[in-house]
């Protein structure tokens, strides 16, 4: 490698941008990059999962029969959904390796087909607690039967503290909202991906790295998630 | 790779003539450049600008506090006036400045790279920041904040009626620029160096700045959720930090200080990383103890996430943790203790130039000390009862910040302008412009010692009932005015350089490092050729600075008498 | 610049049955996690049944990120550089939640009269005939100076 600057123009090699020296510096940096990025959105997260502990410890039983009104079923399904995702996810990663733009494509694609199976499934959750008046806000149900049935109560007398559940339901909303951002975030980021690989960008098919870099934010969005379901929906009841 | 070579001599000959200010001359090629040096000129202007509207807001404090019964402000105006002071200062001036501005221009100049790893990313976060800047504006002119720069729950997010939704949005937002400069930071001091630049031959400006990025990108996150949650507490009146509803406003001061402490560090770090480079360069000695020093930015970085608690001895925090955060603060002395003997031990028996950036350098070293020194009273658990919310607090913090950075930020300004601009300013005018701000400063600083002490309660907008201490807040306001002429004269004599100054040749100030063997101002890909370390870093040759030493005399005097001159405010 | 460039991004195309083994075991690991959900755990020494279901839940979920970490994300293969920030992210994390430390060493008390009514309004306007109780001395964590 030469040691002039200015040569921008690397002919052969047109991923590679005017800063680097060579293609393997500049993966390295982008790679580095992506998970020095990730570990702002893990404290991030990690903020709100504090938060998320802390008023769970003081709230049990409040938030236990809070929790009631989620339905576990839907949330494993979810679970599943993005599980399967990441998978597609890394099999596109894979074939970006091997240089096989159709399976990239494909495995691209899927892997929207279940992020956007996921967000209806999320729809369909928040438009029933929505019905329910559990949208946290000055709406929010005061009538603890109402909202969770024979649920709210304990030995015959009422258990549950509407703010506190009015709490959950701000954190509910709140973690999973930021979760369903991101992975809109990501199916706009996965759209962009594609439509390079449809139209064989060079940025993305001369190496893995930037579909790889999509994969790792894919797959922190599963991590989210793989912690957001036992904490949301998997609650014991304190005993 | 051999077709692409060019004749080296025709290509410096090239950058000779055209260097990074001078390629382009459109808008655009500024307000689209991925250049780290436009950019960080780009955050120069800004950054001075937010400081500026910052200064205004603290002049209205300072005017309105000559008087016990205060001067010009409503009592709900004064809370805006000084939440103003506080939210421009900290996150428009104090946290991004020297980052984004030397950071930016010096870190890939330092290490021999090209440019920051991400250009792109450098450069939108020149756009977050702005749209965070005109978000906190707008919110100020539409209305303001009374909530003070920390946004204390409940008040902020169920009580106050000011626009504290849109400038926590635009906080938010100008978080994120400062998280992507540490990104960039961290990729590019680990991945673009030079060959031969090893970790220890790094300069300690580079070390500070690893240890600055690291801690605003695993804190500000932190700040970033807990401003939205106020927001989103505020929109839908949700229990999150309110007590009524069985939140908890002491877990809002947690989460903040969990940020604000390490922000502190934000604020100093890159003050020590220009002070250690001028100290070396201006002692003529390789920094005494260069591995302590390196490792205590890193050690004061892991540090400021385990101290925030002493922000909190006067909430309900409970008291066992209050003594742990106490004893935790003193080991913070530790690091800092050793970077300023560091310092000192440098310049002892050191070849000093007192030049202006090193009279910068030494009035930081005297005044942080004292900074230092009276944070020891705030974080003992103790004492700080008896001071918390009084102006000691006030003092001892401007202390640190104004005093240690914002004197850093001028000495490293008038270092590197010569390698920003390519053209050298008058270093007399700029000695008697180090002194008055060093005599301003403490003028408007110490009486608040005194008067916070003797129970000056902070954010207080008249003091009727203790009319004693007017006399302190006036040497305060007057010492203020000084201070803001110390501040207003460089904008004057450094733009006067840009057309009046003798260019300034690669080395003006005959130091080592990297970002001064390329041309003043650099080319835009800074280096003709990638350059290969071979020397250590500091690496200063005694016999060899005597003998330009000598050269330099002999040639000023030929010079002089040459030209009749006989002027002595020039003569560097 | 070229001394940095270690060729640590050489490809390691992992084979798809690892892949699929990893999905299977999420799966599978997602099953369990509900499973066990369905049983209130009895107590083991110092924590009570609810803790251990949590536990259990929390141990589940955990493995399950490392698989996602190591195998999806290719930590496993990854550089040491990469490594120690996949982990730095993680242990400040620990650090914040370090607050805990406050609420375990101090009695998190409910004050009297600060709570919402039932219409949702704030006791900032409290009306006159509401009853607050008197605060009791005894109560709080005070000594009274005579």
């Amino acid at each position: 490698m030469s040691a002039i600057t200015n040569t921008s123009d690397h002919g052969h090699d047109s991923a590679l941008h005017h800063q680097f020296e060579d293609i393997g510096q500049q993966n390295d940096s982008y790679i580095v990059g992506m998970w020095v990025f990730l570990s702002t959105e893990v404290m991030f997260f990690g903020a709100l999962f504090f938060i998320y502990t802390l008023y769970r410890w003081n709230y049990q039983l409040d938030f236990y029969i809070a929790h009631e009104h989620l339905d576990v079923k839907l949330g494993a399904i979810n679970t599943s959904v993005l599980l399967f995702s990441s998978f597609t996810m890394v099999m596109a990663v894979q074939s970006a390796q091997l240089k096989r733009r159709l399976h990239v494509i494909g495995y691209l694609l899927t892997t929207i087909v279940c992020a956007c199976t996921f967000l209806v499934i999320k729809y369909f959750e928040y438009s029933s607690k929505i019905a329910d008046h559990l949208y946290p806000g000055a709406g929010f149900a005061t009538d603890a039967h109402a909202a969770f049935g024979a649920h709210a109560f304990e030995a015959g007398k009422l258990a549950v503290n509407m703010n506190h559940a009015q709490l959950f339901y701000a954190l509910y909303f709140g973690m999973t909202g930021l979760h369903a951002v991101h992975i809109i975030a990501g199916i706009l980021v996965i759209l962009a991906l594609i439509r390079l690989w449809v139209i064989r960008a060079k940025s993305v098919t001369l190496d893995y790295i930037p579909t790889e870099m999509v994969g790792l934010y894919w797959h922190f969005v599963d991590l989210v998630w793989i912690f957001l379901f036992p904490l949301f929906y998997l609650m014991p009841k304190p005993h | 790779m051999s077709s692409t070579v060019i004749p080296s001599g025709e290509l410096g000959q090239q950058a000779e003539e055209s260097n990074y200010l001078n390629v382009k001359h459109t808008i655009a090629s500024w307000l689209l450049t991925g250049d780290h040096k436009r950019i960080a000129l780009l955050y120069l202007v800004s950054t001075s600008f937010f400081f500026f509207l910052g200064s205004i807001a603290a002049g209205l404090i300072r005017y309105e506090l000559t008087s016990p019964a205060g001067v010009v402000l409503e009592s709900e105006t004064y809370n805006k006036v000084f939440s103003s002071h506080g939210i421009l200062m900290v996150f428009t001036f104090l946290v991004v400045a020297i980052p984004a501005i030397f950071g930016n221009f010096l870190v890939p100049l330092m290490i021999g790279a090209r440019d920051l790893a991400f250009p792109r990313l450098n450069l939108a976060s020149w756009y977050m920041y702005m749209t965070g800047g005109t978000l906190i504006l707008a919110g100020m002119i539409f209305g303001g904040v009374d909530t003070g720069w920390t946004f204390y729950t409940p008040y902020s997010s169920m009580y106050s009626n000011g626009q504290v939704t849109m400038v926590i949005i635009g906080i938010f937002i100008a978080g994120f620029s400062t998280i992507t400069t540490g990104i960039n930071f961290v990729v590019t001091i680990h991945k673009m160096r030079a060959p031969g630049m090893t970790w220890f031959r790094l300069p300690l400006f580079i070390w500070a700045m690893y240890a600055t990025s690291l801690m605003m990108i695993l804190a500000t996150p932190v700040v970033a959720i807990t401003l939205l949650l106020v927001v989103y507490e505020r929109t839908f009146k949700l229990p999150v930090f309110s007590p009524e509803l069985g939140g908890d406003p002491v877990l809002f001061q947690h989460l903040f200080w969990f940020y604000s402490h390490p922000a502190v560090y934000i604020m100093i770090l890159p003050a020590f990383a220009i002070v250690s480079e001028l100290i070396a360069n201006f002692s003529r000695k390789r920094i005494f103890g260069y591995h302590f020093v390196a490792f205590s930015s890193l050690a004061i970085a892991g540090l400021g996430f385990l101290v925030w608690g002493h922000h909190m001895f006067v909430s309900s925090q409970s008291m066992y943790e209050s003594i742990v955060f106490s004893l935790i603060s003193y080991l913070v002395a530790v690091p800092s203790a050793i970077k300023i003997f560091n310092w000192m031990a440098t310049m002892y028996k050191g070849n000093i130039r007192l030049q202006s950036p090193m009279i910068y350098a030494i009035a930081f070293l005297m005044i942080f000390t004292v900074g230092g020194l009276t944070g020891l009273f705030l974080g003992a658990a103790g004492t700080d009862i008896h001071l918390t919310a009084t102006y000691f607090v006030v003092a001892h913090f401007h202390y640190v910040m104004v005093g240690g950075t914002m004197l850093a930020f001028l000495g490293g300004l008038h270092y590197w302008w010569p390698k920003i601009t390519g053209r050298m300013f008058s270093d007399g005018i700029a000695k008697v412009n180090a002194v008055i701000v060093f005599v301003g400063f403490n003028l408007t600083f110490f009486p608040q010692f005194i008067v916070g002490w003797l129970g000056m309660p902070r954010r207080y907008h008249y003091y009727y009932f203790a009319p004693e201490f007017q006399a302190y807040h006036i040497m305060s306001t007057l010492g203020a005015t000084v201070l803001g002429l110390g501040f207003i004269l460089p904008a004057f004599y450094l733009t006067m350089s840009l057309f009046t100054g003798p260019k300034a040749g690669p080395n003006p100030w005959g130091a080592h490092g990297l970002e001064w063997e390329t041309s003043s101002p650099p080319p835009t890909s800074n280096f003709t050729e990638t350059p290969i370390v071979m020397d250590e870093v500091y690496d200063f040759d005694p016999v060899s600075d005597h003998a330009k030493d000598l050269k330099d005399i002999e040639e000023r005097n030929r010079r002089r008498s040459e030209e009749g001159y006989c002027g002595s405010e020039d003569d560097n | 610049m070229a001394s940095q460039t270690s060729h640590s991004h050489e490809h390691h195309i992992v084979p798809t049955s690892t892949y699929l083994l990893t999905l299977i075991l999420l799966v599978l690991l997602m099953l369990a996690t509900v499973w066990a959900a369905s049983f209130n755990l009895p107590a083991i020494g110092p924590f009570s049944g609810t803790v251990v279901n949590q536990m259990v839940a929390l141990i589940i979920a955990t493995a399950k990120a490392l698989l996602v970490i190591m195998v999806f994300m290719g930590v496993r293969w990854s550089s040491t550089l990469a490594k120690l920030w996949v982990a730095s992210g993680f242990v400040t994390l620990i650090l914040l939640f370090g607050i805990l430390g406050d609420y375990t060493t101090r009695h998190y008390e409910h004050q009297h009269g600060w709570e919402a009514r039932p219409d949702g309004s704030l006791p900032r306007s409290t009306p006159d005939e509401e009853v607050v109780p008197p605060i009791n001395a005894n109560d709080l964590n005070v000594k009274i100076r005579q």
